[in-house]
């Protein structure tokens, strides 16, 4: 009978230990940033496939409930590091506290995950590059998975891999997703896009185990200082609860351009006024309206951007929008490649018509009437 | 005294997407086909070594990976101000993802000398990973400032602002130190009369382009090509999707009236739901 059944391969990495998966938690002036909770919701399904603890590693200084907030999102595990100058991110002391506590780990972890931001996209590629491990970027996608390596010009790392990180990005301008793997080292490592991961809703009974590790800094990690971070944490407006958001660009090309995006706005319910970075660099409008890479992520039900271009880091704060309007006088912008509708033509003549023929339907409309009467 | 004397820059030439040649229809790129362009960001880095240059002095090199038509990036750069250029050429290095790219690289800095300023590129419009410029300094032990919007250097030392959520930061970071550029602050002066000219003097006389253009090998910055190309990258990517919904889709409202133009989008059901009553 058994030589009949088809022979039954055996993984080449089927007798390695398996580590944890480990979740780089960023903090900024104190607060736990929300794609550390995003991340813990993807690495514990990760976790669960590979029956592994999932942990979660936070460096700053008087770190109060964090570890208690990431526990209830899902940490079996919190390494803290708590020191005056882990307060702010800097690149070279905490690639180093973390690299140390991965290094002293019996088993290193399988999988090590970062949010794609300006920090995870800072540390990530050094912790990969001291460890000479792979790193893929900017992933939307995460599983496990196994896989069957058949040939390529490395006869070394041929055959049948189980439990891989499969870790899946988009590429060529978002047109195509690629699923990147490496197997051949651990951690496999990954950052991942704010905004795309759903955290677990918090169960605050939770019980976690939480270990402080050591903070040695070399004198020569400090060879770049903060002098001061600016960060717009003003939440006031609600960009994330609006159903129609009207954004301005460049395009407007003065200040007060916004007056004409906040009449339209005033045409919905529920609206809000949204922004790309390149008029928030030039003082137009606060940072607190910026969408995209750097500003906010949203998901309205309309999305009407007006006088922008569609550069990719302002579309990946957008473009899961139910219906995108794009505005914009050339025919080429990049922002037609993913909106729903496109009007070209001049905003100062589109907005005003669209204010005008809005407002004449909301005065027409019968239960206005009604309730005039 | 700002004590400049050696400014790397780090550049790759990339497929143009804005031009249509050798675009596949399912949104890949076929490389032989596609008109080839300076990736974006390296100009900015470009921009940003040449500022130097200028304000605080020093020599300027450019230093590219790739095929033997990736000298035309260098050409560019040394017509823009640029002193001389290296070309790391090799077929062993093909396929090499981030790590075994940044370790070819970093044993070109090794082989080229001191450098006081490292500047390359955010990132890359065909890779977009942004991780080749950290990977180097992390090889190298120095000190990085990413996503540079603009910067100064004071009393031997780098101010710079760098990009973050919602905001900037103001650091300040000794020298030697690597740098990526993510804005166009100093803006590249158009190519000089003379920088086109020596262009052409160059393309001209073979002997000539050797003193500015110098192509290398592996083997030349001792690298172990163990460590490069397929075999040295720890990651592969495995299989592609092709993304449905996204390409091709916007219904484009053009060439009528502004009033019916505008009209094809109110009159919408979609729209219409959230109009404030
Ligand atoms: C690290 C990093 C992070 C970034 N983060 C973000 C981010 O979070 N959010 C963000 O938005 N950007 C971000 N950017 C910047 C981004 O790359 C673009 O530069 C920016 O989005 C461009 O803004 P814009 O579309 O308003 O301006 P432009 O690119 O200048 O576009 C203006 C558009 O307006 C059109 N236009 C001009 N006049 C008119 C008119 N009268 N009527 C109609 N249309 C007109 C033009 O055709 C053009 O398409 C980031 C960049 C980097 C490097």
């Amino acid at each position: 009978m058994s030589e009949e059944s088809p022979e039954i391969v055996k993984p080449i990495n089927a007798d390695q230990p398996v580590g944890e998966v480990l979740v780089f938690a960023e903090q900024c002036l104190g607060e736990l940033q929300p794609v550390g909770l995003e991340l813990l919701g993807a690495g514990r399904i990760l976790a669960d496939k590979l029956k592994r603890p999932l942990t979660a590693i936070v460096l700053g200084h008087n770190l109060g409930d964090i570890p208690k907030t990431l526990i209830a999102h899902g940490a079996d595990k919190v390494y803290i590091a708590d020191h005056p100058d882990l307060e702010q991110y800097r690149t070279l002391p905490y690639r180093r506290v973390i690299c140390k506590w991965i290094e002293q780990m019996a088993v290193e972890p399988h999988t090590m995950l970062l949010g794609s931001t300006t920090t995870g996209r800072d540390l990530a590629p050094r912790i990969a590059a001291h460890f000479t491990t792979g790193l893929t970027a900017d992933t939307t996608e995460l599983d496990i998975g196994d896989y069957d390596h058949k040939g390529g010009s490395d006869p070394s790392k041929i055959g049948l891999y189980a439990h891989c990180l499969y870790a899946i990005r988009p590429s060529f301008g978002e047109s195509l997703k690629a699923r990147i793997l490496g197997p051949w080292k651990n951690p496999q490592m990954a950052t991942t896009r704010p905004g795309v991961m759903v955290p677990l809703k918090p169960d605050w009974e939770r019980t976690g185990e939480v270990i402080t590790i050591p903070v040695d800094i070399d004198s020569s990690d400090y060879r770049l200082a903060v002098k001061e971070t600016f960060r717009e944490v003003n939440q006031t407006v609600n960009l994330a609860q609006a159903d129609v958001i009207v954004a301005g660009g460049y395009g407007l090309g003065n200040p007060e351009g916004f007056e004409l995006i906040r009449k339209l706005a005033d045409c919905f319910d529920n609206s809000a006024v949204g922004a790309s970075r390149k008029v928030v660099d030039a003082g137009w409008i606060p940072y607190n309206h910026q969408i995209g890479q750097t500003g906010k992520t949203v998901r309205p039900k309309v999305y009407i951007a007006c006088g922008i271009s569609g550069a990719i880091q302002h579309r990946v704060g957008m473009q899961n929008s139910d219906l995108i309007i794009a505005i914009n006088k050339d025919p080429d912008a990049p922002i037609f490649k993913f909106a729903h509708h496109g009007i070209v033509g001049d905003l100062y003549q589109v907005l005003p018509e669209m204010i005008r023929q809005l407002q004449s339907s909301q005065s027409s409309s019968p239960k206005e009437v009604s309730s005039v009467v | 005294m700002s004590g400049i004397s050696d400014i790397l820059v780090l550049i790759k030439q990339v497929p143009d997407t804005s031009s249509k040649a050798g675009l596949n229809p399912d949104g890949t790129i076929d490389r032989a086909k596609a008109k080839r362009m300076l990736n974006p960001f390296d100009r900015y880095a470009l921009q940003a070594a040449l500022h130097v240059k200028k304000m605080y002095g020093g020599r300027v090199t450019a230093l590219t990976m790739g095929p033997p038509p990736a000298v035309e990036i260098l050409l560019e750069a040394i017509a823009h101000g640029a002193d001389q250029g290296y070309l790391l050429s090799d077929r062993r290095l093909a396929a090499s993802d981030t790590l075994a790219t940044a370790y070819a690289l970093h044993k070109c800095v090794l082989y080229l000398g001191k450098m006081d300023l490292i500047f390359t590129g955010l990132q890359t419009t065909d890779g977009d990973t942004a991780q080749v410029g950290p990977q180097i300094a992390e090889r190298l032990d120095l000190p990085q400032v990413t996503y540079c919007e603009d910067f100064s250097i004071e009393e031997g030392k780098l101010h710079a602002r760098r990009i973050v959520e919602g905001g900037h930061q103001d650091v300040i970071c000794n020298l030697p130190a690597l740098v990526t550029v993510a804005n166009a602050y100093h803006q590249l002066e158009y190519k000089t009369l003379r920088g086109a000219r020596l262009i052409q003097e160059l393309n001209r006389d073979e002997a000539l382009k050797n003193q500015y253009i110098h192509t290398i090998t592996l083997d030349d910055v001792s690298a172990d090509p163990e460590l490069c190309g397929l075999k040295g990258s720890p990651t592969i990517v495995a299989h592609t999707d092709k993304v449905g919904q996204i390409g091709g889709q916007c219904v484009m409202h053009q060439g009528k009236s502004i009033e019916a133009l505008v009209k094809e989008i109110t009159g919408g059901t979609q729209i219409k739901e959230f109009v404030r009553q």
